[in-house]
């Protein structure tokens, strides 16, 4: 543990250095060394993150060499435990826009890799970045669907990053002690980006990629499986906004799977249209149902389309659409005049295909 | 929008002296976020952006292939825009991502889609872009893909062609052993089985380059090893994938088709010689037609290829002939001759007859005596037979080294002596490494025929035996040459 704690701090000081002008002497060897020490470093946040106990300590360490580097460094600036995850992309923006650093160094991060080394030293880091970025760059504009196909590859792999932390911090080995810690980490992820359409997208994603994983799963998985997602969905019943904002914005063919994909969901999704449906009111001037409060709820013709396709996805879900519809329009008086129950209308104009 | 202007750009980008002006593009393109939300999320969720950026081209690159995957297949309104000409366009997005590793699926996706109609072509940049790639070895394409390519491109095909000749005719040191390995490795006989316009290209090909260098052992030996490569291909596809064979041989006289197509394992030893015998007659009947003028030239030229794409019947002649009786060696020896010297320049042909049944005489009455002392002149005469011009032997010589290579492995005589003819003969002809490739030659043709043949074991030891003592001398002889 020590060991680990006084590298860390090295590769801090490390990082502070390949700022300044000390980097004019630097050579391969320096540089494929500096590389990794961050790759070192990256490994231990994989490690210890949903660990807190070596997370508190490694955390107090940066404390103390943060505050030694600021006042040895002009225009410092902290590293978190967090930013262990990013050190090698760190160091390389450090380089990249330190003047200093003999071109000859520069160069080697731009050389071609023929062949083996890739990841034990620092040629060609850089220009694999940039392939790989431009590559996605000039592949997403030619993606037809891109518009329409959702989730977008980007929310997909962040979706299926998210599912993967929730397996380690809710596995059975964890023993329940890092419930708490997921839930931070969903509360973190939400405050970063605030309520937008981003984190939705990911959340959505996160759902959605047990689908996908079905085939694969591994039966120690599939205890797991079942875990993250319901944690998701209970999560989400806690952060109404955020369902509301999923469910109105997503676009409805991807709701629909996660229907077909989880009773839980069902429910939770089903409540949802119920209480849009309750948020409407009937305006005898305009002849139509409009929104009481327009931030939290959608409009008719949005409520009708969700329950439309709730009768297009399967047999079964339009018998009970149908029924607990009637239902509730029994329950408002069962008159077949338009405007005196939101749920008599809704039948009526999802009925006309 | 111009930064994808930029990437693509500097993705067919090399290194030069230029790199230090545009190093602030560079930096930017590395470092630049375009969509801070995502950044901060990746951020959040411990991912380091290369790893998140490979994954997510990874999953482009999946949702790309399965795009491309969707075929118009005949669309019911003919007013419907079919995706087709998106193919088009993810071709020419894909010009300069040929050699990144992770669009590998993607290129290949695009090369086996099937061509269902006009618009679903691909660029012809994408193409040759591709084909340079594959043949500076800078993209990894699965089989299939490689084969499409050919398909697609005809300069690529012949290019693999090319660099196969290449690599085998540029190794001096005769025909390697894993000659089988490196026509397997370039994927060409699994083409030409699955598409006889290839089989066709490639032969070609190869028929020019046979007249180009006359008489090349390691060239002959090459044609007939794809041959055989390829009939393997051909025999593992799926019975409702096969075509006749007429339609991979279509030039070829029909009459000699099936029986030189039969390999000498598919039949009893003992049927070889009257097998033979009547190859030996059609053939004979072919030059006879031609010499008179009722064929064309072809006929007896394609004859002789298909002899050379099976020279496994060539090897079992000059098997028979080590144990033939005199009245039965005819034939024999006019296949030799013939496979030696298709053409009949000058009339020559029954002079190499006479040439070569004395070869005969002499190899019979070397190898069946029991005891040396070895005729010093018999030596000498059979040498001399051999020409002494040893960078450019005379298809005669190649003729003879054949038959004493064949003599000295099947012959019943003491491997000692046996040993000794052998060193004797090669030494004073300095055809060493011909004679090595003989002998290479006959391991091979027993090794495929192992479940058949009954003498293997014994045989195998001698070649090898004897190959050693050659190699040796060819060591001992480039030493020799070397300090002089």
């Amino acid at each position: 543990m020590e060991a680990i704690v006084k590298n860390v701090e090295r590769t801090t000081e490390l990082l502070a250095v390949s700022q300044t002008e000390t980097v004019q002497r630097w050579d391969k060897q320096t540089l494929d060394r500096a590389f990794q020490w961050t790759q070192y470093c990256q490994h231990v946040y994989t490690r210890f993150h949903a660990n807190p106990t070596v997370r508190d300590i490694l955390e107090k360490q940066l404390q103390v060499t943060n505050e030694s580097l600021r006042t040895t460094f002009h225009g410092y600036t902290d590293i978190t435990f967090s930013d262990l995850s990013q050190c090698q992309h760190l160091l390389l923006v450090g380089l990249l826009n330190n003047a200093a650093v003999p071109s000859s160094v520069v160069k080697l991060l731009f050389d071609t890799i023929t062949v083996g080394g890739k990841y034990k030293d620092a040629t060609g880091h850089c220009i694999e970045l940039i392939e790989v970025k431009s590559a996605c760059k000039v592949l997403s504009a030619i993606y037809l669907k891109r518009s329409t196909s959702f989730p977008g590859p980007d929310a997909d792999v962040l979706g299926m990053t998210l599912m993967e932390m929730l397996d380690i911090l809710l596995s059975p080995a964890a023993g329940g002690s890092k419930v708490g810690l997921a839930g931070k980490l969903l509360d973190n992820l939400l405050q970063t980006c605030g309520e937008n359409e981003n984190f939705s997208g990911v959340v959505a994603a996160a759902l959605l990629s047990r689908k996908n994983n079905k085939t694969a799963a591994a039966t120690t998985k599939m205890a797991s499986e079942g875990v993250s997602f319901h944690f998701i969905l209970d999560w989400l019943q806690q952060h109404h906004s955020l369902l509301h904002n999923m469910c109105s914005t997503l676009p409805i063919g991807l709701l629909m799977d996660l229907h077909q994909q989880s009773v839980r969901f069902r429910v939770t999704y089903g409540d949802m249209l119920k209480q849009w449906g309750s948020q409407l009111e009937y305006d005898v001037g305009e002849g139509e149902w409009v929104q009481m409060d327009t931030t939290d709820g959608v409009s008719f013709k949005t409520l009708s389309d969700h329950y439309r396709s709730l009768l297009g996805a399967c047999p079964s879900t339009k018998e009970d659409v149908e029924r607990e519809l009637t239902e509730l329009k029994v329950a408002d008086g069962d008159f077949d005049v338009r405007g005196l129950s939101v749920w008599g209308d809704l039948l009526s104009e999802i009925g006309q295909l | 929008m111009h930064t994808i202007v930029y990437c693509s750009i500097f993705l067919m980008w090399e290194p030069t002296e230029h790199f230090l002006s545009s190093q602030n593009v560079l930096c930017q393109l590395a470092t630049e976020e375009e969509d801070s939300a995502t950044h901060m999320l990746v951020k959040h969720m411990g991912l380091p952006p290369k790893e998140y950026n490979v994954k997510v081209l990874r999953k482009l690159v999946w949702l790309l292939v399965e795009e491309v995957g969707e075929s118009c297949s005949g669309l019911a309104d003919p007013n419907q825009r079919c995706s087709c000409d998106s193919v088009l366009a993810a071709s020419v997005a894909c010009v300069p991502l040929v050699t990144c590793p992770e669009t590998a699926p993607l290129i290949g996706a695009l090369l086996q889609r099937p061509v269902t109609c006009d618009k679903a072509a691909l660029s012809q940049d994408f193409l040759d872009a591709v084909s340079s790639a594959y043949s500076r070895k800078c993209v990894s394409l699965e089989a299939q893909a490689v084969v499409s390519l050919w398909c697609h491109n005809l300069a690529s095909l012949e290019g693999a062609v090319m660099s196969l000749l290449d690599s085998v005719l540029s190794n001096p040191a005769c025909i390697p052993h894993n000659l089988e390995n490196t026509i397997t490795h370039s994927l060409l006989p699994k083409a030409c089985s699955q598409h006889g316009s290839i089989f066709l290209i490639v032969n070609d090909i190869f028929r020019s380059m046979l007249v180009q260098v006359e008489g090349n052992q390691t060239l002959l030996s090459l044609i007939h090893t794809f041959t055989i490569c390829f009939l393997r291909e051909l025999a593992a596809l799926q019975p409702q994938e096969c075509v006749s064979l007429k339609a991979f041989f279509p030039h070829t006289p029909q009459s000699l088709l099936a029986p030189l197509l039969t390999h000498p394992s598919e039949m009893a030893q003992e049927a070889w010689p009257e097998h033979l015998a009547w190859i030996t007659a059609s053939l004979q009947r072919l030059t006879e037609e031609e010499e008179e003028g009722n064929r064309g030239q072809c006929g007896v030229f394609e004859a002789w290829f298909l002899l050379v794409q099976c020279a496994d019947w060539l090897e079992v002649a000059n098997q028979l002939l080590v144990s033939a009786r005199p009245q039965d060696c005819g034939p024999l020896l006019w296949l030799l001759t013939f496979y030696h010297h298709p053409t009949n320049r000058g009339h020559q042909r029954t002079q190499q007859l006479v040439a070569a049944r004395e070869v005969w005489d002499h190899l019979r009455s070397l190898f069946l005596l029991s005891a040396p002392p070895l005729p010093a002149d018999r030596l000498q005469s059979l040498a001399e037979l051999m020409s002494a011009v040893p960078q450019q032997p005379s298809l005669d010589s190649l003729l003879v080294v054949s038959l004493l290579g064949n003599f000295a492995v099947f012959s019943h005589n003491p491997l000692s002596g046996a040993r000794e003819i052998v060193r004797m003969v090669v030494q004073r002809s300095g055809l060493v490494r011909e004679a090595v490739c003989v002998l290479n030659m006959v391991e091979l043709r027993l090794n495929r025929e192992r479940a058949s043949s009954s003498l293997t074991d014994r045989v195998t030891l001698r070649t090898r035996a004897l190959r050693g003592t050659l190699t040796h001398m060819a060591q001992h002889d480039t030493h020799t040459h070397g300090t002089t």
